[in-house]
């Protein structure tokens, strides 16, 4: 069954499927496709299956209707062909499967998402100018204040609890935190026979996570199976150096 | 389908050896729904530079502002590492010269972008993402704008070195809605930053050690939206080199739909000599791997 595809400024509008019978298009409320824009004549084209062929037919409009760039009377449609109505572009998809017939209209007006009002989606992706951001920035900061759900954005400290480690308290700022011998490594553990890189914390945006190195690390007693969501007061053991994961409230 | 793998190998037999031998691969398709590929890569290997960037879509002209992002990254780097700082740059001191080097290099690629977007009017708008990591030594420098995102793939774990710059990701930061919402979002779209859009930009950058058999990913959002971690972790742990895991990437991404382009790096990390000697001779060799 084809479909047409209206499309403004690259953007889907709508999408309709011709089942044999005929679909308007003009700026009056009774088309089908209905175009509110003053380059529009009210009823502006007609597009009909015959004999299993698209048509379109322009309806005397006073800008015309365009076919691949070329203004028409009257014109066979085919597949990939894109008809141009004042700045709206309808495109002829014939191998389209399993549209439902009516209408898909994408939602319009604006969209609220956390208390955040932004334009109506759109598949492409697109940037916040400044000020837009700045406002934004502003409400979800608010916003994090405002629910009772821990903010994430502050920095979690380990603090030693035993074993043989340079430093009583360490902040993890970075986004990989290494616990291991290496002289890179934030937590560097001393002695011999130690591994370069026992465990690691990465710093996501919903949390700390902490992962397997060369060793398997507990926490609060348990081997852990895969990367692990740390909550305030856990216990990290790990080759024989014990420390407390802390995140302020 | 472009796939391009180079291998570097160097001073095989110094112990000492401090620079880590790596293997890539890259991957770009355009994806099942887009007409054209708006991603654009670099991979310099005299350098140890891997630059990947996603044309914004939206913006007219996305695959001219990723093309000058990851050109004006790659030869401001190779130009002169040397040279002083323009004065406007400001070096960050608690970041190591190579890093400094990448921001301000990205910081460059930042404003002529812009200044083609003002001249151009055909270009008016365009934007990019970009994520760029350089590996000097043991020591990788990553730096990035926007919503493509670098990787570390160790010991069969997939953790996440860059953070959003997207709307969605400042959500979950707060608190406001969880990891699996954000993925659903309809606002997935909408990023907070990105490279020529202003006159200047925040560059987010960070440092890590490296170790041999990490794995590093590089990948634009065609990816990261269609494939969920936890097949990409299984991805890259099966496949046996870097040139398969990038096309299986690919694969996967578009088994998944296609929404967008995609575009990957893998760089695999290689066993160094001395954890080989270490294989055979643990004793001697337990403090040099």
């Amino acid at each position: 069954m084809p479909v047409l595809i209206v499309k403004f400024e690259g953007s889907v509008l709508q999408k309709v499927s011709i089942n044999g019978g005929s679909i308007t298009i003009g700026r009056g409320p009774d088309n089908s496709i209905p175009i509110d824009n003053l380059a529009v004549s009210n009823h502006h084209a007609e597009i009909r299956s015959e004999e299993g062929h698209l048509v379109i037919q322009d309806l005397d409009s006073l800008n015309g209707t365009f076919v691949n760039n070329q203004r028409v009377k009257r014109s066979a449609l085919k597949h990939g062909d894109v008809v141009l109505i004042g700045k709206h572009s309808i495109q002829v998809d014939e191998k389209s499967q399993g549209e439902s017939p009516a209408a898909v209209n994408r939602p319009s007006g604006s969209v609220s998402s956390g208390g955040v009002k932004v334009a109506p989606k759109v598949d492409e992706t697109f940037i916040l100018d400044t000020e837009k951001r700045r406002t934004m920035m502003r409400e979800i900061a608010a916003a994090g204040e405002r629910s009772q759900i821990t903010s994430r954005v502050r920095v979690a400290t380990l603090v030693r609890v035993k074993g043989p480690i340079e430093k009583a308290e360490y902040q993890l700022t970075g986004k990989l935190t290494v616990i291991g011998e290496s002289e890179m490594a934030t937590v560097r553990l001393r002695g011999w026979f130690k591994p370069k890189m026992a465990a690691q914390i990465n710093r996501r945006d919903d949390g700390y996570y902490l992962g397997r190195g060369d060793r398997v690390p507990k926490v609060n007693g348990k081997p852990i199976s895969s990367p692990t969501l740390l909550s305030d007061g856990d216990l990290i053991d790990v080759c024989g150096v014990r420390l407390r994961f802390t995140i302020p409230e | 389908m472009e796939l391009s793998v180079a291998s570097v190998v160097r001073e095989l037999f110094n112990l000492n050896a401090k620079q880590m031998q790596w293997d890539v691969a890259a991957c770009t398709d355009t994806g099942r729904l887009r007409p054209m590929n708006e991603d654009s890569y670099r991979i310099s290997a005299e350098q140890n530079l891997f630059v990947l960037s996603d044309g914004l879509g939206g913006a007219a002209k996305g695959e001219v502002a990723s093309a000058m992002a990851v050109e004006v990254v790659v030869a401001s780097m190779r130009e002169d590492a040397s040279a002083a700082m323009p004065g406007e740059f400001v070096s960050r001191p608690e970041l190591t010269k190579e890093t400094n080097l990448l921001v301000r290099a990205v910081e460059l690629a930042n404003r002529e972008i812009h200044e083609q977007g003002m001249r151009e009017p055909a270009c008016r708008g365009m934007g990019a993402t970009i994520v760029a990591a350089r590996i000097c030594g043991r020591r990788l420098s990553l730096v990035h704008v926007g919503d493509s995102r670098a990787y570390l793939f160790r010991a069969g774990t997939l953790q996440q070195l860059t953070s959003d710059h997207s709307l969605v990701a400042e959500q979950v930061r707060h608190g406001l809605i969880s990891h699996q919402q954000a993925a659903v979002s309809e606002l997935q779209s909408v990023l907070t930053r990105a490279l020529g859009t202003e006159q200047s930009v925040e560059v987010d950058a960070a440092e890590i050690e490296l170790f041999p058999r990490d794995s590093l990913l590089l990948s634009s959002d065609g990816l990261t939206r269609m494939v969920p971690e936890d097949e990409i972790a299984e991805i890259l742990t099966q496949a046996p080199g870097v040139g398969i895991a990038a096309e299986r990437l690919v694969n996967r991404a578009n088994e998944c739909g296609g929404h967008d382009n995609i575009t990957v790096v893998v760089i695999r990390i290689k066993k160094s000599f001395q954890e080989w000697f270490a294989t055979f001779f643990p004793w001697c060799g337990a403090n040099l791997v």
